[in-house]
């Protein structure tokens, strides 16, 4: 069987194409290595999804090389070696099952960071191959299926919106925000709710939010939270056009011409048993740094250096997101706006962001890209928050004085935690190319990613540090922290085949389309050649539907 | 570079002696009845009883923690390192740790605590003995949610139907 399109990867990057295509009529195989966990399988189980990654593949089966500077040379440790990967969630529907679903668009001003800020000394900074005005359709019609929440911000930096309202209200707050609120107006600082990917009422088969007190990292026993399984895929299986193969590892892609991708070469995980399959299109979405891997292992004569890859550029200019986080103590005593024990209520959200600093013109340091930062509690896991807890002073705390710590630190206080988003700046010492000598338990070389940021994303994510611990400080929390390094967070990945419109400078054009193979597209966030400073999700989704319907029309012209 | 930081530290024999160990040597320690008294006395000294958390005792930790680490997917180097770490302990303590009185356990340890080696070790004992008490009592420890209620918390729902350690699908 010829399909009209495989899609290689079901998280949000691949889930979006499929569903265009689907919804269009087109018969779509979407592949995915990991497995098929229903709705009614997940659980609140820690141990099973937090401490022991049941939803990653085995570190020692699948895995990857990071290579950092050290002392002045680049030293590689494989991820088994250090525990520190980059998988997040490899079942279908991919990371966005785990996702916490804060979402947001990226600002005009995002999509031409060159134009308005020059060049930057040790930086590969480019405009985008499209506007703002170009995806805001599919950023709105993302909202809509996906089932966004929130409220239409009016701030100076909001991204503008077509549609003045989100279809439903936000997910319900906890009074904490009272206090929030609060005190960032007494700052003079403007705090915004937060979008998020999760719905608040019942809508079709999907319930709302239960206020679970764990959801990221946990799959949504509601299907209120809009990961791609609930958000598209259960629609386009719906049309009877998408036939989903979990358990379905991808090889590479085998081409009998340079200009057309032939078929894949598929491996199932269960069975050991390969097999090639055949598309008129092929899709890649694998996440950025195994969507680039999976084009480097599927070089061939035409392309020896890398699929598509003619430019050179294939795996390069990395991104993940710059900044970092921070929290603070909210003790009892230190309440005025709200009562102790409504701040410990489970399960409500902060839901709330600050955009004051996206933009910031600085009467000493001058103009230069901020960044988001979003506030909320800390993640609610019982056995982490406790392991967290046992040192003091490098040492352990044990016996009875480990008891009554930990009882203090459950019972008496709750952590405000904030996450700084920023640019990664992209730049020639962070890519992902093969590793010469190790290879995946398929016999795949696995990929090796070097990773450094560049100096002004630490100075950047420090100067946001401090003001957001200037908010926690006036709301009264204690022991404020924060931890504002270049190590990149390990779940917002993207760059590695930019698009753009000089095929010598780019893999992909402004369809995401590879220059070199007209039936070949990457869908997930490898396309993006600056990352904006906010989380990808949103934009992953509202690019691929993008995708989806430039490949509709492309079918449409050739039948 | 978080583990193998810790293994190289954390290893008296070196790293590759500790890579290149056998199976039949874990075999060998995690069979050992000695072994097994050794690591309970040290959680029972890490979560005694008259303590706000319920103790290792009573919630049997050390039977999660042997079911934990010699499960197939857990990481062999770690499993090793803890069946050594317990022979360890036994070595510098002349064979007698699970016999001294609370004071004189409380000198070894923290004595233990002061080696690279000790200090690894004993971490790793204290976050599996919490991974016992505060997961999902379906894992056989956390019994009646007791050390959830001490920390006036509880797991979120649904809980899980099936320990992950059968889950093969
Ligand atoms: C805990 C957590 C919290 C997060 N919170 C937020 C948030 O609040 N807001 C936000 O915007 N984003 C958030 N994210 C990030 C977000 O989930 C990701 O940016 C997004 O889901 C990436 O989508 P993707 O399609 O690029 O990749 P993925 O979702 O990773 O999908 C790629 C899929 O391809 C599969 N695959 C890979 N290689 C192969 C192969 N060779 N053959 C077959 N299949 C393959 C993988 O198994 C995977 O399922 C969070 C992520 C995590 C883990
Ligand atoms: S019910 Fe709500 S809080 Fe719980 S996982 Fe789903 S979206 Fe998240």
């Amino acid at each position: 069987m010829k399909y009209d399109v495989i899609v290689v990867g079901s998280g949000v990057g691949g889930a979006g194409v499929a569903y265009s295509l689907c919804k269009a009529g087109y018969k779509v195989a979407l592949l995915e290595k990991g497995k098929l966990i229903k709705r009614e399988e997940f659980s609140k189980d820690e141990l099973a999804y937090v401490r022991r990654d049941i939803v990653t593949p085995n570190p020692f089966e699948e895995y990857h090389t990071i290579e950092e500077r050290v002392d002045g040379a680049w030293v590689s440790t494989s991820t088994y070696a250090s525990g520190w990967s980059f998988w997040n969630g490899n079942i279908v529907g991919g990371s966005s099952t785990f996702m916490s679903g804060m979402f947001h668009r990226m600002h005009p001003d995002d999509f031409r960071l060159k134009s308005k800020y020059g060049k930057i000394k040790g930086a590969n900074v480019e405009d985008w191959a499209i506007s703002y005005e170009e995806l805001e359709p599919y950023y709105t019609l993302a909202e809509e299926l996906v089932g966004i929440t929130g409220r239409a911000n009016t701030h100076r930096f909001s991204p503008p919106r077509s549609r003045t309202y989100f279809s439903q209200a936000p997910t319900k707050e906890n009074e904490v925000v009272k206090l929030f609120d609060k005190s960032c107006k007494d700052l003079g600082v403007t705090s915004l709710v937060t979008a998020r990917a999760i719905l608040s009422k019942d809508r079709g088969t999907r319930k709302g939010c239960y206020y679970s007190n764990f959801c990221g990292s946990y799959g949504c026993s509601s299907g209120a939270k809009g990961s791609a399984m609930e958000a598209l895929i259960k629609p386009a299986l719906a049309t009877g056009n998408l036939t989903l193969m979990s358990n379905t590892y991808v090889k590479k892609l085998l081409c009998n011409t340079e200009t057309e991708v032939e078929s894949v070469l598929v491996l199932n995980t269960i069975t050991k048993e390969e097999k090639q399959l055949f598309a008129k299109v092929f899709v890649v979405a694998a996440q950025a740094h195994e969507s680039a891997r999976l084009l480097l292992n599927s070089a061939n004569k035409y392309y020896p250096d890398g699929l598509a890859n003619s430019s050179g550029e294939l795996g390069k200019n990395l991104l993940f997101s710059g900044g970092g986080y921070g929290y603070g103590e909210l003790h009892k005593d230190a309440l005025q706006q709200i009562s102790f024990a409504s701040l410990m209520q489970k399960g409500l959200f902060i839901n709330r962001s600050i955009l004051d600093w996206y933009f910031v013109e600085h009467w000493w340091k001058g103009k230069f890209k901020g960044g988001l930062v979003e506030f909320m509690f800390e993640h609610q896991n019982i056995i982490s928050r406790a392991v967290r807890s046992t040192k003091s002073e490098h040492k352990l705390l044990w016996g009875k004085a480990l008891g009554e710590h930990l009882v203090s630190k459950f019972t008496k206080s709750k952590n405000v935690r904030f996450e700084v988003f920023t640019d990664w700046l992209p730049h020639s010492n962070c890519f992902i190319s093969l590793d010469k000598t190790h290879k995946d338990t398929y016999g795949m070389p696995v990929g090796k990613l070097r990773i450094e940021a560049h100096p002004q994303d630490v100075k950047v994510g420090e100067y946001l540090a401090k003001k957001c611990e200037a908010v926690l400080e006036e709301m009264g929390a204690t022991n404020i922290r924060s931890v504002i390094n270049a190590l990149p967070p390990p779940n917002l990945i993207a760059g590695g085949c930019r698009f753009g419109t000089n095929p010598k400078t780019s893999v992909l054009n402004k369809y995401c389309q590879t220059h070199d193979i007209e039936n070949l597209f990457v869908s997930d966030a490898s396309f993006m050649p600056t990352g904006g400073s906010t989380p990808y999700s949103w934009t992953i989704y509202a690019n691929a539907l993008r995708v989806g319907e430039h490949i509709v029309k492309q079918l449409r012209k050739r039948s | 570079m978080k583990r193998r930081v810790f293994l190289i530290l954390g290893s008296i024999f070196g790293l590759s002696s500790i890579l290149s160990s056998k199976d039949t040597d874990v075999l060998k320690l995690s069979s050992s009845l000695q072994v097994k008294k050794t690591i309970s006395a040290v959680q029972e000294h890490l979560f005694p009883t008259q303590s706000l958390l319920p103790s290792a005792k009573s919630m049997q930790v050390i039977e999660f923690l042997f079911e934990t680490i010699m499960h197939k997917t857990y990481d062999k180097d770690i499993r090793l390192f803890i069946l050594q770490g317990a022979k360890e302990l036994e070595r510098r303590e002349r064979g007698v740790f699970v016999s001294l009185t609370f004071l004189e356990k409380e000198r070894a340890l923290r004595a233990y605590e002061n080696s690279s080696y000790g200090s690894s070790w004993l971490s790793q004992i204290m976050v599996l003995t919490l991974e016992a008490m505060l997961s999902d009592p379906i894992y056989g420890s956390n019994i009646h949610q007791e050390a959830w209620s001490a920390l006036g918390t509880n797991g979120g729902e649904p809980r899980p139907k099936k320990e992950y350690l059968f889950d093969e699908i």
